[in-house]
């Protein structure tokens, strides 16, 4: 297929595979920068894989919800219950982490052995996200989902930043820190647990950490990180499904492994020139 | 008599089920420089979160009013080694978030932020840090830079941990003639925490003495005595003056400087 056959036919028939990449590269990428700097990296892996499970448990028998409810439900309950532990100085933040990432994929693999309704290489494709056939459904959910965040972070910016800066001093200032993490951390969950659906953990996970740290090493600017990040997650799904139909290989990794090449160009930019990044 | 800005009354301060101070009773009151001194894991922070009301006493009352009746405003400055942000924010941006509060929900920062924000960094001095990013700065900048934004908030009463934790002699010095000038200058109320008792004891008005099982609180000259810091120690201690500041002399050897 020429460049041009290939974008033709993503513009086409895939339409959603495309405009859904973007959404959740951006969204993902967007958020990361807060979960970088809040130093909670693994909260983005932790939350895919508790989505997953979310979804997984709605193919038992007995609940009998729809599978992104069941993501959204188990991600939101979770980041309640975790929040605390989070801010709490009597556990480690990836102890708690950790202790919830080993439950959910160890619930999960229980959960599919035991499921008989359909293949479960069927279910692992709906769990894992397909990029190709993302609906218009999900589409314009996860779009919702996004405003959602930006207008939150639009709107709290203040909030959120001082919060994550320096908790104590913002206590002192008489914001309830405990309640505005819990806050950022729902609008995280929520997004998410829709991208996961939506596209697979792989892809969320990937971009919730891989362009924000591009962003870190090219510059010295907060806005500047976040547009760059934002940036990434609008050009590398763009790149990475068109690979993806020239090599003929998955959608999903693709696209990763060029956000991934994207910094380590940008590592080796940063450190033959220290001094510019 | 000044009116009374912060009160508590028989407090007991902890964690949880672990009680770390208790039957406390101090007040502050407006213009003075209070000074809360002890060794380290003393409960010096734990009561300092209950003064700022981040900690609620578990029995006991806490009053902190304005004479006014409004609520009081607080300019706290935490341990600079607190703060290690992954974000390059500049010091600017970092003393624009101590407008953040007087602005209120949904606002963004105005031209009377931005001016109220070259403002603080004048006051103490760093005018020319604005643009640097806070976490290149040296520790003294660092602590310039915190207070410049404790002071950005219009504090009733300016709050600062450990200010000269881990500085040479003269940032230290530099440091605590700013933090006395902004009281002798401005009559503003400071509390300083503090494990360094000489830093507290040559500047500060009032003192409070925290240890475990062990809490003073008064007048400098009344509190700073030979017996109430053998207490402290639990070893011998002298208290001389020399050129009109106090010489502490712990176990034989002169208390750290």
């Amino acid at each position: 297929m020429s460049p041009t056959e290939i974008l033709t036919t993503l513009f086409s028939e895939f339409p959603y595979a495309l405009y859904g990449s973007i959404l959740v590269g951006i969204a993902c990428a967007f958020l990361g920068v807060h979960i970088v700097a809040k130093r909670v990296v693994f909260l983005g892996a932790v939350l895919t894989q508790v989505s997953v499970l979310g979804l997984t448990l709605t193919f038992l028998p007995f609940i009998a919800i729809p599978h992104t409810l069941g993501a959204l439900g188990a991600t939101l309950a979770t980041v309640v219950i975790i929040s605390r532990l989070l801010t709490g100085k009597k556990i480690p933040r990836d102890a708690v982490l950790g202790v919830v990432f080993v439950t959910s994929v160890t619930a999960r693999l229980l959960i599919l052995q035991k499921t008989a309704r359909v293949e479960v290489a069927e279910i692992e494709n709906l769990l894992r996200g397909d990029i190709l056939f993302v609906t218009p459904e999900i589409f314009y959910l996860m779009l919702t989902g996004f405003v959602i965040a930006a207008v939150a972070h639009l709107l709290f910016y203040k909030e959120f930043t001082f919060v994550s800066f320096d908790p104590d001093t913002a206590a002192a200032q008489g914001y309830r820190a405990g309640t505005w993490e819990m806050v950022f951390y729902l609008i995280a969950g929520m997004v998410i647990s829709l991208a996961t659906h939506m596209v697979g953990d792989l892809f969320v996970f990937g971009f919730l950490v891989i362009p924000p740290v591009t962003a870190l090493l090219l510059t010295r600017n907060v806005r500047a990180i976040v547009l760059i990040a934002v940036s990434i997650g609008v050009v590398a799904p763009v790149i990475g499904l068109y690979l993806a139909f020239l090599l003929d290989v998955p959608a999903s990794p693709a696209i990763v492994g060029v956000a991934s090449a994207g910094l380590a160009g940008a590592w080796l930019w940063s450190t033959a020139a220290p001094r510019r990044a | 008599m000044s009116p009374t800005l912060i009160h508590l009354d028989r407090v007991t301060l902890g964690y949880g089920q672990k009680v770390i101070l208790r039957d406390i009773t101090v007040t502050i009151r407006q213009g003075e420089y209070f000074g809360l001194v002890g060794p380290n894991g003393a409960g010096k922070t734990t009561l300092l979160k209950a003064m700022l009301g981040i900690l609620k006493p578990s029995g006991g009352t806490r009053t902190a009013t304005h004479p006014e009746g409004r609520p009081l405003r607080f300019g706290y400055v935490p341990q600079r080694d607190s703060i290690d942000s992954v974000l390059p924010y500049t010091s600017s941006a970092v003393v624009m978030m101590g407008r953040f509060r007087q602005m209120g929900l949904f606002r963004l920062p105005g031209r009377a932020d931005t001016a109220a924000t070259l403002r603080a960094l004048a006051h103490v001095g760093v005018e020319d840090l604005g643009a640097k990013v806070f976490r290149d700065l040296s520790g003294g900048q660092k602590q310039r830079v915190l207070i410049a934004r404790a002071l950005a908030s219009d504090p009733d009463i300016l709050i600062l941990d450990e200010p000269t934790n881990g500085m040479d002699l003269t940032s230290r010095t530099a440091m605590l003639e700013l933090i006395d000038g902004l009281h002798r200058r401005e009559r503003l109320t400071i509390i300083m925490v503090s494990h360094l008792l000489d830093d507290v004891a040559n500047h500060v008005e009032q003192i409070a003495i925290v240890e475990k099982d062990f809490f003073r609180v008064g007048d400098v000259r009344e509190i700073l005595t030979p017996a109430h810091l053998s207490a402290l120690y639990g070893m011998p201690v002298k208290v001389d003056s020399l050129h009109g500041h106090y010489v502490v002399t712990v176990g034989g050897a002169h208390e750290s400087n």
